[in-house]
């Protein structure tokens, strides 16, 4: 499928910025199972790209000049595979991925839960498998339904679980902290969705667990184990570390943020222009 | 003449031995015992009085009263002959070496972790473990440029290594000022013994930080958390030493992945930043969001090579006290040489068996917590109350990874000026280790009393003091 991605993010501040930084995690990186065609990268300032130790593309983007607000817009095509295709290389060894981050610490209610799906949970050695952790998603989404409003940004695994409701980011928050309670190494992906009907927001966020030796895709708050819809672009231990936008700013006073992606499909929009034509 | 107090016979006393002096300290009891009582009283008023004067206060976390505090300083010298210097500091590079070789391979191949002598989990999940550290090549693969390591000497008189700090170390401005203040109070002594000089460690630290750089005049600045530190003093004596900026976040910033310094001239780039902030607090952008210490950005102008950090970030996994009982094991696989040092016996709580025999001897064990520092955290089997005992049993079984236990070893003692005349008191030692091209340090280093009768903790939050380290060149054993 051909996605086309238009994502602005602005920021517009009551007083006077004097300076500001942004790390931005907005181009997606180049995988098996997604192929990018286009992509562009608008930021005001000097924009300099490196690459995170996870290897995410990185641009560090700096406006030291005075300024009300900030425009940043992420944009492109990318083909992505209809079948997921995991990921199997590793820049770090998936262990790592069995850290504990004060976003995705585990509540006794959380151990609860999640003890169900542990095969013996005697034995450390033997993990449950991808079929167990569709199951852990499935009942994780009817545990936690997704009801957006409830949570905020800075919500932790503990606290959106005790709150009963949340979005995307709280869901692969608590889905993380579970499988690593069970020995599975989880990551935090950050991306897009095609949700099928146009003008979504779609910037997303879903997971990958490593589990039968590649990076399995669980996005909970849909209930889909397969990244057929979805476009990457980074990944980290939380959604601190992979998040697409992370700024400081001297100055401003209070903060307002709007931000809208719009996810379509190329093809689709294509054969559609052309049937019209027809 | 001031009465001495006689140590017992369980303890190793690094003056007394029986009835008379260890052959290094003759010369300097000798002395001790032709000065009148008053004429001591009056160099230790004279000490507090300048020490006051030149402000080497010391904060203390978590106390009502006022926030800064005057460290007590001993006016007997802590001596170690130099034949067992040179052993302590052949032991002191071999540790070194291998720990920075430890934290070269575990953010590269890994080859300790795959060759099993670590297991991989412990490393990998450690808090202190920096994932932003995988796969960045440092100038000269140096981690640790400044270690502190802590050193005991135990009732069998042998010395063990207690922990080794290799985040950010601090006492080493006491270690000189205490120096100064001996040879000012007491010349005589100076002439007519030779004491090898800790002086020139200022030089040495600038020249370790340069030679970090691979630029051609490298700018070097001191970063600090800001006066509430606790070890604002030592931050501020350091710049102002060595003749670098003390600098707080603020002063820094970064643009094109290099780090400015703001002047009244404009930017300038630094290319050394001898930090004294915790990882933690080092970006905002990539680690604790709300820091306010640190500098946005700093982490990409790192990874890219465009500034050399001092000690490098992710060195307090190899520091860890659940890492700490590999560091033998470190010096056999990456240097194939026995350990000259002692490591202390350690019990790892994680594990089961270990768990259980901490939980049925904790009246005799010193428990730690993994992390801790500082003297904080921490039970001392066989002075704790039965309370205090229980208390700690909850926690170990509460989260038992959390913490390590040790056999209570009895620090050597010290003769001490305490109220009642001169007694022994419990000491420490923390040589302060540099590795540049090569590694070097101050003979001695800052040694540290427990000033209350039979305490075991030295540190200074927890009302130690320090005492002059002299290493005595040409003394017999």
């Amino acid at each position: 499928m051909k996605l086309s991605i238009d994502h602005v993010t602005s920021f517009s501040y009551d007083t006077e910025v004097t300076h500001s930084i942004q790390y931005l995690r907005l181009t997606p990186p180049e995988l098996a199972g997604q192929k990018i065609l286009h992509w562009q990268l608008e930021a005001p300032g000097s924009i300099h790209k490196t690459m995170d130790a996870y290897g995410n593309i990185l641009h560090v983007c700096t406006v030291d000049q005075p300024h009300r607000g900030i425009t940043i817009r992420a944009s492109g095509t990318a083909e992505i595979s209809d079948t997921e295709v995991p990921e199997t290389h590793n820049r770090v060894p998936p262990d790592v991925f069995l850290r504990t981050t004060p976003l995705t610490e585990m509540s006794d209610a959380m151990r609860e839960f999640a003890r169900g799906f542990s095969p013996d949970t005697g034995n450390t050695a033997h993990t449950p498998g991808r079929e167990q952790l569709i199951e852990l998603m499935t009942a994780l989404l009817t545990r936690i339904p997704y009801r957006p409003g409830i949570t905020h940004v800075q919500s932790s695994a503990t606290e959106a679980f005790s709150q009963g409701f949340g979005v995307c980011q709280d869901h692969s928050h608590i889905f993380i902290a579970c499988c690593r309670w069970l020995g599975i190494p989880a990551r935090y992906v950050s991306g897009y969705l095609h949700a099928g009907d146009d003008q979504h927001i779609a910037s997303h966020a879903w997971v990958e667990a490593w589990v039968e030796n590649a990076w399995y895709s669980f996005d909970v708050s849909n209930g889909l184990a397969t990244n057929s819809h979805h476009l990457k672009l980074a990944h980290g231990v939380d959604y601190l570390d992979a998040s697409p936008v992370r700024g400081v700013r001297w100055g401003g006073g209070k903060e307002n943020m709007r931000a809208y992606a719009l996810v379509d499909q190329v093809d689709r929009r294509q054969s559609a222009e052309q049937a019209q034509q027809q | 003449m001031t009465k001495i107090q006689i140590p017992g016979p369980e303890v190793f006393d690094e003056m007394l031995h029986g009835d008379g002096a260890r052959a290094h300290y003759q010369a300097y009891l000798d002395w001790l015992q032709k000065t009148p009582d008053a004429s001591l009283e009056q160099k230790r008023l004279e000490a507090d009085t300048l020490f006051r004067r030149f402000g080497i206060t010391f904060n203390v976390y978590g106390e009502e009263e006022g926030t800064e505090r005057l460290i007590p300083f001993d006016l007997i010298p802590r001596a170690i002959p130099h034949s067992e210097w040179v052993q302590l500091e052949l032991g002191l590079r071999q540790r070194v070496t291998a720990l920075n070789r430890f934290l070269h391979d575990i953010y590269h191949d890994q080859d300790i972790l795959r060759a099993g002598i670590i297991p991989a989990e412990q490393v990998l999940t450690n808090q202190q473990f920096q994932v932003a550290m995988m796969g960045v090549d440092l100038p000269g693969e140096t981690y640790a440029h400044i270690t502190g390591v802590d050193l005991i000497r135990a009732s069998d008189g042998e010395y063990y290594v207690l922990e080794d700090n290799l985040r950010t170390p601090s006492g080493v401005s006491y270690m000189l000022e205490n120096r100064k203040m001996m040879m000012r109070l007491f010349p005589e002594l100076f002439l007519a013994q030779s004491v090898a000089p800790v002086e020139h460690y200022p030089n040495l630290l600038l020249d370790t930080l340069q030679c970090a750089s691979e630029a051609d005049s490298p700018c070097v600045v001191v970063l600090t958390p800001g006066r509430y530190n606790s070890a604002f003093f030592e931050h501020a004596f350091l710049a102002q030493q060595m003749g670098v900026p003390l600098v707080e976040g603020a002063d820094l910033f970064v643009r094109n992945s290099c780090v400015y310094m703001r002047t009244t001239t404009g930017p300038r780039q630094v290319h050394v930043i001898y930090r004294r902030i915790d990882d933690a607090f080092l970006d905002p952008l990539a680690f604790n969001p709300d820091s306010m210490l640190g500098v946005p950005g700093l982490l990409s102008a790192y990874r890219d090579g465009n500034v050399v950090l001092a000690n490098a970030l992710g060195t307090g996994v190899a520091d860890d006290k659940s890492i700490y009982p590999y560091v033998p094991d470190m010096i056999r696989f990456y240097l194939d040489e026995t350990p000259i040092l002692n490591n202390v016996p350690t019990w790892l709580c994680r594990k089961e068996d270990d768990l259980a025999y901490v939980l049925e001897n904790l009246q005799q064990l010193v428990v730690k917590e993994v992390h801790g520092a500082g003297g904080y955290g921490m039970l001392i089997g066989p002075k704790a109350s039965r309370g205090e005992i229980e208390h700690f049993r909850q926690l170990l079984k509460q989260n038992p990874s959390n913490y390590i236990a040790q056999p209570t070893l009895c620090l050597s003692t010290c003769p001490t000026m305490v109220e009642e005349g001169i007694a022994p008191r419990h000491i420490d030692l923390r040589p302060f280790v540099l590795t540049g091209r090569e590694i070097r340090m101050v003979p001695g280093g800052l040694t540290r009393v427990a000033l209350r009768e039979g305490s075991l903790v030295v540190n200074s939050s927890q009302g130690g003091g320090t005492k002059d380290t002299w290493v005595l060149e040409g003394a017999p054993c």
